[in-house]
């Protein structure tokens, strides 16, 4: 019985195989040591973690063949059969580190990208909103980042030497036919969107994707965020509007709803106007987005807006009452665009599609003569793009647009239709975690001008250190010409411009560097001839004219220089800053001129300091941004525009601009409410931004901001009475 | 002063991260013990077939529950004190070796997610936090795989969230907040009773400032009706999650201050 009970014993608890003890270390690549790492025999419990030096030592019961597999958080697995063969083994185990964004090379020669989820990025969303001048406008925080000009009267993003239009705004791939409100002569307008509408804004300075076209200098691409918040109601007050907004979301679905009324009287009586109005800028609009999550993978974003408004004003040359002409402008604004996409096959190909109408109504008249007009732009997108191993890509797409304008110019009218087509290819290969490569073509079609052309692309990026890259940027970039011309002359061709851009940026511990330099060849811009016989062509510096001149694609130019961006977010505790510097040289010989000459919309040096600061005890931030702006060129008249006179050569003083904004979270009566203020142009700085002369050319006048200082306030309160996680959503 | 449109300047704040752990209190688990009994010899035969087949048989759950039984120990210790990254990558691997070995059971699963959503803090920067919160995120799509949505697992998904949202708080504010709401929500619809839904409540709003609607005072009593709840709850099994009440404790001590 006793001999019984021992087998039972020997037989329950003793295993029926010998121990084995297995141990050895595990290093990256160059032999660092990792600890922490899990070592395990495949199938069994069998295991260790690695100590400080990465050895691991452990005891296995197992037999015969097995796996010993080795894993590590940001490294590949690793896995090795072997036999146990009852002696003792060591390993040496070395493991490859797995791509990540830090250790990946990023295209962004000519890009500047604020996004929330890449990592790469210079800025955040956030900073587009928090930024002091910038008035919460997209287009007018982009003007502080290097590359771009101010204009100060002129709508438009102005990049690199290149007019307003040669920067077009693309919301989730979308071309926006009227991104900003409607233009009155020598006051800047602010864009229509609401910058929390985006999770990403991609400023592009040149040399962009095969995905996009018609800008021949730069592309300011926006993504509509993919969710909304649960907020319930909230209420928007300040002394330009009075808006409600109205959010919903669970799940599967979310809608926004937001409605405002604005009049700009009140604030014109508190801050001096430059400008003499007769009717303040009254207006009103709705906006609504609707998202639904179709799937897993599907997600349908649609996205609504009707806005409209209303103003008056008087301009006249200083002392000549002769030119006295008053303005009206009535405006009606429509768009709306959806959006669906969507991936298959576990992510292997995805799909974007998307689709957008816009029209817009101008009622102008200028001293009862209608100067009015119509866009109206109805437009279709796909592109289905492969995704590879290794993040490598290849994408095809198409888009397709129907343009129906319509002018007025002295009560005579023009129309123009024209029916636009694209198709692009493009492929980005990670030749390496350190090199990257981006090839593309894209085809466009015209109706109007009856051309096709093909446009390649290239880009190129190598990783240099742990925190630093190389990247560039190179491609043909084509445009329809400015409309305007094409009332009168359909045989115009499309104008062209070569890009070739070099950077180098380095981020670590949330320090930013970036310099970048860039070269770009214009060709077959749109030249007009003026000249009547028997006299010779007088330049007409009158920006709203209407060109009847002659026109043909025979004008060229050139356009060169750098930028430096640093950005610090490190070095003071709760303080950002960043500096730009921007040095551009160009001439050209397009439109009226009858030789190269610099154009007027360009400043050779823009720079900008922008701070912010963090009060974590009152919850207010404040920040300070300065602008420097060189001279422009302006027209004078007394020189004469032939080849020998110095056409363009005087150059108006520089503009300076300091301008604070604070912002304040607080709750009253339990609902969680912001404050705002800001100041611009603090200094009270007389900023001149280009010189007219009166139709004698005896007397110069200046042409500056709406207002010199000027302030703003209001305040947004949630009416919510959610108590846990809020996002605050304007 | 431009030409106005949609004037809305808009704001977002940082949310100060959290997660301190202090303070004790152990919990023992039993331990499974089984003796063979002295029978006749006839019987003693018969109980040594059996006892031999069936110890083969569960062999394997036995080692099972070991091990899980001295981990979620070592987990419950662990739990209450100050996080020390390596202690808690080491329970990380031994609960993901467990769950390799058992491909059908959630629980080692459970504590691994909950122990890489731990380790997300100590990661230096923000792909670091994210590679943690990735493994997470995996093993928790195992768990739900095999065990369905149930509270724990809905809780552990809003922590997952919570960690995905604190690597980068200022930028993820507005798409992680409203999906560690809605997994809290539904982790409260399956199981009303669950203490551990009113801790995360609780801790939550005693971290977000006033500003935004939290801090103590309206964290105070939803602490306390986690306390109320540890007290009277019962865990379905000894390898069930059944941690939280010394931290719930101690943030009700602190929130009445």
């Amino acid at each position: 019985m006793k001999n019984i009970l021992v087998l039972i014993l020997l037989l329950g608890s003793a295993p029926l195989s010998a121990q084995t003890l297995l141990s050895g270390q595990v290093a990256d690549r160059k032999g660092n040591a990792l600890p922490g790492a899990n070592v395990l025999l495949k199938g069994t419990y069998d295991g260790a973690t690695s100590d400080t030096l990465g050895r691991f030592s452990f005891v296995t019961f197992g037999k015969d063949s097995a796996s010993l597999q080795v894993s590590y958080v940001g490294y590949e697995s690793f896995e090795r059969r072997f036999v146990l063969r009852g002696k003792p083994q060591t390993f040496t185990v070395r493991l490859e580190e797995s791509a990540s964004e830090l250790n990946t090379v990023v295209i962004t020669a000519g890009s500047f990208e604020a996004s929330d989820e890449k990592r790469m990025t210079m800025l955040k969303p956030l900073d587009i909103v928090t930024t002091a001048g910038g008035g919460a406008d997209i287009t007018a925080v982009m003007q502080l980042l290097p590359g771009a000009q101010r204009v100060g009267e002129q709508s438009g993003l102005f990049v690199r030497g290149g007019s307003g239009q040669e920067s077009k705004v693309v919301i989730d791939g979308m071309i926006v036919q009227n991104p900003f409100f409607s233009a009155v002569p020598d006051v800047q307008q602010r864009g229509r969107f609401n910058p929390f509408m985006f999770k990403g804004t991609a400023f592009s300075t040149g040399g962009y994707s095969a995905q996009y076209g018609q800008a021949l200098s730069s592309i300011l691409s926006l993504s509509t965020s993919d969710y909304a918040s649960n907020n319930g109601l909230g209420v928007s007050l300040n002394l330009a509007n009075a808006g409600l907004n109205y959010d919903l979301a669970d799940e599967k679905q979310s809608l926004s709803v937001v409605g405002y009324y604005g009049n700009l009287k009140p604030l014109f009586a508190l801050v001096k106007q430059n400008v003499e109005w007769t009717r303040e800028p009254e207006f009103t609009g709705s906006s609504l987005t609707y998202r639904l999550k179709t799937s897993k993978t599907g997600l349908l974003k649609a996205y609504g807006m009707y806005s409209n408004s209303r103003l008056g004003m008087i301009t006249q040359a200083p002392l000549d009452d002769e030119t006295r002409t008053g303005i009206k402008l009535s405006n009606c604004n429509a768009f709306t665009t959806s959006t669906y996409t969507d991936s298959f096959a576990e992510g292997k190909w995805r799909l974007l599609s998307g689709f957008s109408y816009s029209y817009n109504r101008d009622e102008t008249t200028f001293d009862g003569s209608n100067f009015g007009g119509s866009d109206e732009r109805i437009q279709g997108r796909a592109v289905i793009t492969r995704v590879f191993e290794k993040n490598n890509t290849l994408l095809f797409g198409t888009e397709v647009h129907r343009i129906n304008l319509k002018t007025a110019f002295n009560d005579q009218g023009y129309a123009l239709h024209d029916n636009y087509a694209a198709v692009f290819a493009e492929t980005e290969i990670y030749l390496s975690r350190k090199l990257a490569g981006r090839v593309g073509l894209r085809s466009e079609y015209s109706s109007r001008l009856n051309r096709f052309n093909l446009a390649p692309r290239l880009s190129f990026a190598y990783k240099t250190g742990e925190h630093s890259q190389v990247s560039l940027a190179a491609g043909r970039f084509y445009q329809n010409p400015d409309y305007r011309y094409l009332y009168k002359n359909p045989d115009l061709n499309f104008e062209r411009a070569d890009h070739l851009i070099l950077n180098y940026q380095r981020i670590k511990d949330k320090r930013t560097f970036r310099i970048e330099g860039f070269y770009k060849n214009y060709a077959q811009l749109v030249r007009e001839f003026t000249g009547q016989p028997g006299s010779l062509p007088r330049f007409d510096a009158n920006p709203y004219r209407f060109p009847w001149g002659q026109t043909n694609n025979g004008g060229n130019g050139y356009a060169q220089g750098f930028d430096v961006f640093w950005r610090d977010q490190q070095t003071i505790k709760n303080f950002d800053y960043w500096i730009t510097y921007s040095y551009v040289d160009t001439k050209r010989l397009f439109e009226q001129f009858q030789q190269a000459a610099t154009p007027t919309f360009v400043s050779n040096h823009n720079a900008s300091l922008i701070t912010k600061k963090w009060f974590e005890k009152i919850t207010t931030s404040a920040n300070f941004t300065y602008s420097y702006t060189s001279g422009r060129p302006y027209y004078n008249p007394n020189r004469g525009d032939g080849p020998n006179d110095n056409f363009l050569a005087d150059r108006t003083p520089p503009v300076h601009n300091l301008s604070f904004s604070a912002s304040k979270i607080m709750t009253i009566k339990n609902n969680f409410t912001i404050l705002y203020l800001t100041v611009d142009n603090l200094l009270n700085t007389r900023n001149v931004f280009t010189y007219r002369y009166t139709p004698d050319g005896q007397t110069r006048y200046a042409v500056g901001p709406q207002s010199y200082r000027s302030f703003f306030v209001g305040m947004q309160i949630m009416l919510s009475k959610k108590a846990t996680v809020i996002s605050s959503d304007l | 002063m431009k030409g106005c449109g949609n004037t809305l300047p808009a704001y977002c704040l940082i949310l100060s991260s959290f997660h301190s752990f202090l303070l004790s209190s152990l919990k023992s688990n039993a331990s499974l013990n089984s003796q063979p009994t002295n029978p006749m010899k006839k019987l003693l035969t018969i109980t040594v077939a059996l006892f031999l087949s069936v110890n083969f048989l569960f062999g394997q759950n036995e080692k099972y529950t070991a091990a899980m039984t001295e981990a979620v120990k070592d987990f419950s210790v662990s739990e209450n004190k100050e996080p020390n990254q390596a202690e808690w990558q080491a329970l990380a691997n031994r609960f993901e070796r467990i769950a390799t070995a058992e491909p059908k059971e959630w629980l080692p699963r459970y504590y691994a997610t909950y122990a890489y959503s731990t380790l997300a803090f100590f990661g230096k920067n923000i792909t670091e936090k994210d590679q943690m919160v990735d493994k997470a995120e995996a093993l928790l799509k195992e768990a739900f795989a095999i065990a369905g949505e149930n509270s724990e697992l809905m809780l552990l998904d809003a922590q997952v969230h919570q960690a995905r949202m604190l690597a980068d708080p200022q930028s993820r504010y507005q798409s992680e907040g409203p999906l560690f709401e809605a997994s809290l929500k539904k982790a409260e619809a399956l199981g009303p009773d669950n203490p551990r839904v009113y801790l995360m409540k609780g801790s939550n709003l005693y971290y977000t400032p006033e500003q935004f609607g939290g801090g103590k005072k309206v964290a105070k009593p939803i602490l306390e009706k986690a306390v109320e709840k540890f007290a009277t709850f019962r865990a379905a099994g000894l390898l069930f999650p059944n941690w939280g009440q010394g931290q719930a404790g101690y943030m009700l001590a602190q929130a009445s201050k």
